[in-house]
């Protein structure tokens, strides 16, 4: 980080109201300017374009949300999921339709007093200290234990202001009771400007014999920039499923840190993300395995048109002790473009023997038997392309188990590829 | 209906059809036999308009046009079907929006309207049920997870479904069992029909006593060796090739 860039970002914490009274916000503050913001050399951050940042207002911006908003703006309702609204990362009740499912408690942070910190801290979640010196509110989801609620909570973080005028820091903590099952669907839009500075902090905390279903839609707007730092533990026999799909945003950075703390725990990554223009989508997912027997699945599918760069960075790393682990990697991504650059980089790093690590990374082009078995069968060139783009990723959006939410994804997917004639598919 | 004149390809330096001449007449089924890496299947490839097969010399002519210039998606509007020895895995597209975006893009290139839907279905599960398929293939994708048996159905379907002129089956019969076998036979045979051709692409006579071919030629060293009727099947199922190979020496 540029000295500059800190002095700017102290500057603009020095002026918010918090500055003075709240503890834990210093203390992340003070972390924050001790140990920099990450730069492009930093070997996990090469890809994301942090330029940006340079013209960013970190604070929230001072008068409230700028544009005003109406549920006509917000994104269709998903039945039977609850819905709470964020405006440039404050509750909004008014854009809201809180849940009644018993077992199930959502607050406002705001409304709890002072924010917890970000249990993990790694030199690669830096951007969740920012979010928690700046974070003005968030949601505290509470899952009782043995709570069934699979069509859950919908969370709509919606950012409204420039990036020069102020900042917008969505907060979530989950945690989730044993045994209990949730569904939660997270998305990040822009109305009004889409000129953003987002920067979102999710923590989630899955015990023992617990599952949760995951769904992030990241839709900001097209001069955005989204910065994410996810991070998940999972106690015995617990499962989490992470399903992204990365559309909007200039540039668009996404870090996810999972800890697989209990034996026979569960996780399954799964993203898409499709970036064309100059868009620019990075995601760094790791993956701890600290207990024995545990699971991982990861499946990333990126395409990439115009000049735009995808990149994801999957890292495993079975602990000692970690034995009986079983991962497997797949990660794919599509070149629809002489100009666009795909980086998809499989890591793994094992400290213990007996485990069953598979991993397959590819970068290419449209398969030629593919196309060639479409041709041949009467499909013009450009119908059969776009199909086999649709077809690589529906691969992974397939998983996602709320059909309304699939429909969704796939349309915004088909607008995004900017292929409409898709649209007669889904 | 299909001429192929001193045809001669090449798969980089290597020469794989030397001067091959075949003649394919409206309404008839001709097998092209032939050992393994004598071209069969380049042949398949090249009539279809795989890329990668260079044509070095000759000329191949469908109804008096050049089939060589046309892309293969066109060869395909011309009604020109290859039923591929190992057909593509396509996960992520289903099979029946295959089958329709096929069936329409042979429509319009006759100028027809798209297909009805209710038509479209009653058309596909009719075909379904003449090559034994469950319905719920329909929904799966392109050949995804589906048997050797099964894809091989899965193309005669698609076949039957856009009831081309030329039929190219390229090993059709391999890795089937022989209940598989006549079913496929039996879909073939229901194209069999006075305006349409097949040639029937196959390592071994078993295919032959179900789809009877009226002309059998052999394929050596990419050219044409020998051709008769089917004795000549019959005959190599005795003796082998390579009488046949040496022959041609």
């Amino acid at each position: 980080m540029s000295a500059a860039l800190a002095t700017r970002i102290a500057e603009d914490f020095a002026a918010t109201a918090h500055a003075s009274g709240d503890l834990q916000r210093q203390r992340a503050m003070q972390a924050l300017t001790e140990r920099g913001l990450p730069t492009s050399r930093d070997e996990n951050w090469k890809y994301v374009n942090l330029r940006p940042l340079e013209k960013v207002r970190f604070a929230p911006p001072p008068g409230g949300p700028q544009s005003p908003v109406t549920t006509q703006d917000l994104p269709a309702p998903i039945a039977q999921y609850a819905r709470y609204t964020f405006v440039d990362g404050v509750f909004a009740p008014n854009l809201s339709a809180p849940t009644q499912h018993a077992g199930v408690l959502v607050k406002s942070i705001k409304a709890i007093g002072p924010i917890s910190p970000h249990p993990l801290s790694t030199p690669d979640l830096r951007f969740a200290l920012l979010n928690e010196a700046f974070a003005t509110d968030g949601a505290q989801i509470l899952v009782e234990p043995g709570t069934d609620c699979q069509a859950c909570l919908e969370l709509v973080f919606v950012a409204t202001t420039e990036a020069k005028v102020g900042a917008s820091y969505p907060r979530v903590s989950l945690q989730v009771g044993a045994r209990a099952r949730v569904g939660l669907i997270e998305r990040h839009v822009s109305i009004g400007s889409d000129a953003n500075f987002i920067n979102c902090a999710v923590d989630v905390s899955v015990a023992r014999d617990a599952s949760v279903q995951h769904y992030r839609v990241q839709q900001a707007g097209a001069r955005a920039i989204w910065f994410d730092t996810l991070t998940a533990r999972l106690a015995e026999n617990a499962k989490y499923q992470l399903h992204s799909a990365s559309l909007g945003a200039l540039s668009a950075r996404s870090t996810v840190h999972v800890q697989l703390a209990g034996e026979r725990s569960e996780v399954g990554l799964f993203s898409v993300s499709v970036g064309g223009k100059n868009q620019v989508h990075d995601t760094f997912a790791l993956v701890e395995h600290i207990a024995a027997n545990a699971r991982t699945e990861q499946s990333f599918r990126g395409i990439c048109a115009g000049r735009a760069r995808v990149a994801f960075n999957g890292k495993i790393i079975v602990r000692k002790g970690a034995h009986g682990t079983d991962s497997r990697q797949s990660l794919r991504g599509l070149l629809a473009g002489d100009d666009a650059e795909i980086d998809v980089r499989p890591q793994l790093e094992i400290y213990t023997d007996d485990v069953r690590c598979n991993h397959g990374a590819t970068a290419g082009k449209l398969d030629d038997n593919m196309l060639f078995y479409l041709l041949s069968r009467g499909l013009d060139r450009e119908t059969a392309q776009r199909l086999l783009k649709w077809a690589f990723l529906e691969d992974v959006v397939a998983k996602i188990e709320v059909p309304e939410l699939r429909r969704q994804i796939e349309q915004s997917l088909a607008g995004q590829l900017n292929e409409a004639a898709l649209k007669e598919l889904l | 209906m299909l001429k192929i004149n001193n045809l001669h390809v090449a798969v980089g330096d290597n020469k794989v059809l030397n001067g091959l001449d075949l003649e394919i007449p409206t309404g008839e089924v001709h097998a092209i036999m032939g050992p393994n890496g004598s071209g069969k299947s380049t042949l398949a490839h090249v009539l279809a308009g795989r890329p990668g097969y260079e044509v070095t010399a000759g000329s191949v002519t469908f109804d008096g046009r050049d089939l060589l210039a046309l892309e293969p998606e066109e060869r395909a509007h011309e009604g020109v079907f290859l039923g591929f020895q190992y057909p593509v895995e396509i996960p992520g597209v289903n099979n029946v929006y295959l089958l329709k975006a096929a069936l329409n893009a042979a429509r319009k290139h006759r100028g027809l309207p798209e297909v009805d839907a209710f038509e479209f279905l009653s058309l596909v599960r009719e075909k379904m049920q003449l090559m034994r398929m469950d319905e719920s293939f329909l929904s799966r994708g392109v050949n995804e997870g589906f048997s050797g048996g099964e894809k091989k159905r899965n193309e005669i379907l698609q076949m039957l479904v856009l009831e081309p002129r030329l039929a190219v089956l390229d090993e059709t019969d391999s890795g089937l069992d022989i209940d598989a076998l006549k079913v496929v036979a039996n879909g073939v045979n229901t194209l069999r029909s006075p305006e349409r051709s097949v040639v029937l692409v196959t390592h071994y006579q078993r295919l032959l006593d179900y789809v009877v071919p009226d002309h059998v030629h052999v394929l050596v060293r990419g050219k044409i060796a020998r051709s008769g009727d089917r004795t000549l099947a019959l005959e190599l199922e005795k003796r082998g090739y390579d009488w046949v190979t040496e022959e041609a020496a």
